[in-house]
């Protein structure tokens, strides 16, 4: 080995340490839990390797297929809508109009509070006795009486979807909103010449200058759709029934409720396998690397 | 400008610092500090656990306690990653329906020999130890207080509509449809299908005759659950009693719902008295009665909330603290800022409350109560299996006879 070489590796070798540590260990560790057999309160069952076992019980077990679905559902709807959303604001405050800087921070605010704290507040906007929601869509007249959002299963997953989407959309803004900043004026200019009018830039340059950063944004977005059970454990805690029952919450409810930490394990590996099909498959749709 | 410390002070200072390090923990824990981990939210209970450590700190001023708040859906996911991690706390707070689970997974200590020796046990009646004991007769924790089912209902609205206080399921199944007027907004019972609703479930089928345990044996008798599951799931699907909300309503929607005026009964515990007082007027707007018989048996539950050792790091100091609860001025300080019955049999006769009418039906319930279900994994049972199904009955999703099929098959589950 020459001497550089020694060297570059020597140097990189405490982060290949903290890497290791914090990212390598833990995940290896989440994919050991799903072969083995861990419930913390039945140690009389032992600590045995079970092999593929969990991943065979899952296929028969109803409630993961259920939230298997669910979790399509919620995470789908869920990004169209803060993309629209969020898509819609960047391109609103990036026009440089008075008043766009409090804007910006405004509509930035949802983000700011906790899960558990949008959670909450919306779980009493949307309260059927006392929710402001239900008192302004009464004297709107757009619905005959009080209606009980959650306990409803045609519209549990819808209102715990509009509730995510307030709260996350200006995750989009945020990133679009630099993405549009760094989109040279001259290609505007030069389209403004060619006759091309304000929709047609949005889906000529606009669109494809973003691609990178709404891969990105998405990429991320899904990550922590799937992954956070919060809102919805605040709101519905996967019910009424099993009608918002995602795979996240199934994880943790098996986890700490079951404390079947080898079942809760595999349905973790699920998800990872999940995720990472998913982006391998959206970068490549998308040719993100294509520039 | 003379420097504030040199060199050799600054190296001295850091010896001392490396050797103070070595002290070994226990040395520290001389100074007798506890850390507590607790589920009081609420303004009232915090109150009472400010008021309990005041006369702690005046009685026992050599230990020092740290209490740290968690919130009740929270504990048992910050208990079992301090079981993963190591890192438990002295003492903790264990309702009794989470014991088995806790005792199992190694976060409790056994206590039965300082609990046998302690002076106040015989304040104590024997029952109240029932649920902090393992089959073995290991005694886990001591009783701080007590939750005992009962019901509150609109005193007024029975006045006013000349109807009887119930004593049956049937008769509060009557009122409730006679009281129920959805033009007025108003409901006759305020089902709690949501979180926490989960053991009233169990409670109704065991009043039909099918109870979920008897003695170590763990089975649901289907034909007496499938009646329960219809006759409770009916009382919003075939009566229109209760609230639409009912299958996504908890703790919070059906207490607000009693003290703004939208239901005429709701079930709960004692533990809510101070809450719905401090809205309606006890004894005038709203009265309490023990829980209403079913057509095989009278059902209500004793709920205690047990400090417990779960580190036997400063296990004299965490004693202190966790017998401190029985003392009376304790008991009665926390009663007084929370409306929670002291779990003491002494204490508990305290004409503050053996003299008041309106717990009266508590002393009742006392005659008849039972502890929770005690096995391993019935809260998750409950929660993660009886509320769903149950749930979906409510939404139509599936009947009661399919409903009772999930129950038997994930207790079947559970008890593997």
């Amino acid at each position: 080995m020459s001497e550089g070489r020694f060297w570059a590796l020597l140097l990189l070798f405490p982060s290949l340490l903290v890497i290791t540590a914090v990212v390598l260990y833990p995940t290896a560790t989440g994919f050991l839990l799903s072969v083995q057999e861990l419930r913390l309160n039945r140690p009389q069952l032992g600590n045995d390797w079970v092999g593929l076992r969990h991943y065979a019980d899952m296929v028969s077990d109803p409630v993961f297929w259920t939230s298997l679905k669910n979790t399509a559902v919620w995470v789908t709807a869920s990004v169209i809508i803060e993309l629209f959303l969020g898509l819609t604001a960047a391109l609103a405050l990036n026009r440089g109009l008075p008043g766009t800087r409090a804007f910006a921070v405004l509509i930035l605010v949802p983000m700011f509070l906790p899960n558990i704290v949008a959670g909450h507040m919306w779980a009493l906007m949307l309260d059927p006795r006392l929710g402001v929601v239900n008192d302004i869509l009464m004297r709107l007249n757009l619905i005959d009486g009080y209606k009980a959002w959650f306990a409803d299963p045609s519209t549990a997953m819808g209102a715990a979807i509009a509730v995510e989407a307030w709260h996350s959309f200006p995750f989009f803004t945020l990133l679009l909103l630099a993405g549009l900043k760094g989109i040279p004026e001259d290609l505007y200019k030069a389209a403004a010449i060619d006759g091309a009018g304000a929709l047609a830039q949005l889906r000529l340059i606009t669109l494809p200058q973003l691609r990178t950063v709404i891969a990105a944004a998405v990429i991320l977005r899904v990550i922590g759709l799937v992954n956070s059970p919060d809102l919805l454990l605040v709101l519905t805690n996967g019910g009424p029934g099993r009608s918002t029952q995602v795979l996240s919450l199934y994880a943790f409810q098996t986890a700490y409720k079951d404390f079947d930490f080898g079942y809760a394990g595999a349905l973790s590996v699920v998800m990872f396998a999940l995720l990472m099909v998913f982006a391998w498959a959206y970068v490549a749709l998308l040719r993100v690397d294509r520039d | 400008m003379r420097p504030v410390m040199n060199r050799r002070t600054a190296l001295q200072l850091g010896a001392f610092a490396g050797l103070g390090s070595l002290i070994p923990r226990w040395a520290l824990a001389q100074d007798g500090s506890v850390s507590y981990w607790h589920t009081f939210t609420s303004q009232t209970e915090v109150a009472g656990l400010d008021r309990v450590m005041a006369l702690f700190a005046e009685a026992r001023p050599g230990v020092t306690v740290t209490p740290e708040a968690i919130p009740n859906t929270e504990f048992m996911t910050k208990m079992t990653s301090a079981v993963m991690a190591d890192a438990r706390p002295d003492v903790v707070m264990v309702a009794s329906e989470r014991f088995t689970d806790m005792a199992a997974m190694g976060a409790l200590v056994d206590i039965t020999e300082r609990v046998n020796g302690w002076e106040r046990r015989g304040d104590y009646d024997d029952s109240r130890f029932a649920g902090i004991t393992d089959a073995e007769g290991r005694i886990y924790g001591v009783p701080a207080f007590s939750f005992v089912d009962w019901m509150y209902y609109r005193k007024d609205w029975f006045d006013e509509a000349g109807i009887a206080p119930p004593t049956t399921l049937e008769e509060m199944r009557q009122a409730a449809i006679a009281l129920t007027d959805p033009s007025k907004g108003r409901y006759g019972f305020g089902l709690r299908g949501g979180p926490g609703g989960q053991n009233y479930i169990v409670n109704v089928m065991e009043a039909f005759g099918a109870p979920v345990q008897v003695g170590d044996t763990l089975s649901i008798d289907r034909d007496q659950a499938v009646e329960a599951i219809r006759w409770y799931a009916g009382l919003l699907t075939q009566d229109g009693a209760v609230p639409a909300s009912a299958p996504n309503d908890g703790f919070r929607q059906v207490i607000e719902g009693f003290q703004t005026g939208q239901t005429a009964m709701i079930w709960h515990h004692t533990g809510s008295f101070r809450d719905i007082a401090s809205r309606l007027e006890p004894g005038v707007q709203f009265g309490t009665l023990a829980m209403p018989a079913g057509p095989a048996a009278r059902v209500a539950r004793l709920g205690y909330a047990y400090h417990a050792m779960s580190s036997e790091a400063n296990a004299d100091a965490a004693w202190s603290w966790i017998n401190f609860w029985g003392e009376p001025d304790a008991g009665i300080a926390f009663l007084e800022e929370t409306g929670y019955f002291p779990a003491s049999t002494t204490v508990a006769q305290d004409p503050r409350i053996s003299q008041d009418p309106l717990y009266a039906p508590a002393a009742e319930t006392l005659g008849f109560g039972s502890v929770y279900p005690l096995f391993v994994g019935y809260p998750a049972w409950v929660e993660n299996v009886v509320l769903p199904a149950f749930q979906e009955v409510l939404i139509g999703q599936t009947s009661p006879e399919g409903a009772v099929d999930q129950m038997v098959a994930g207790l079947e589950d559970a008890s593997r």
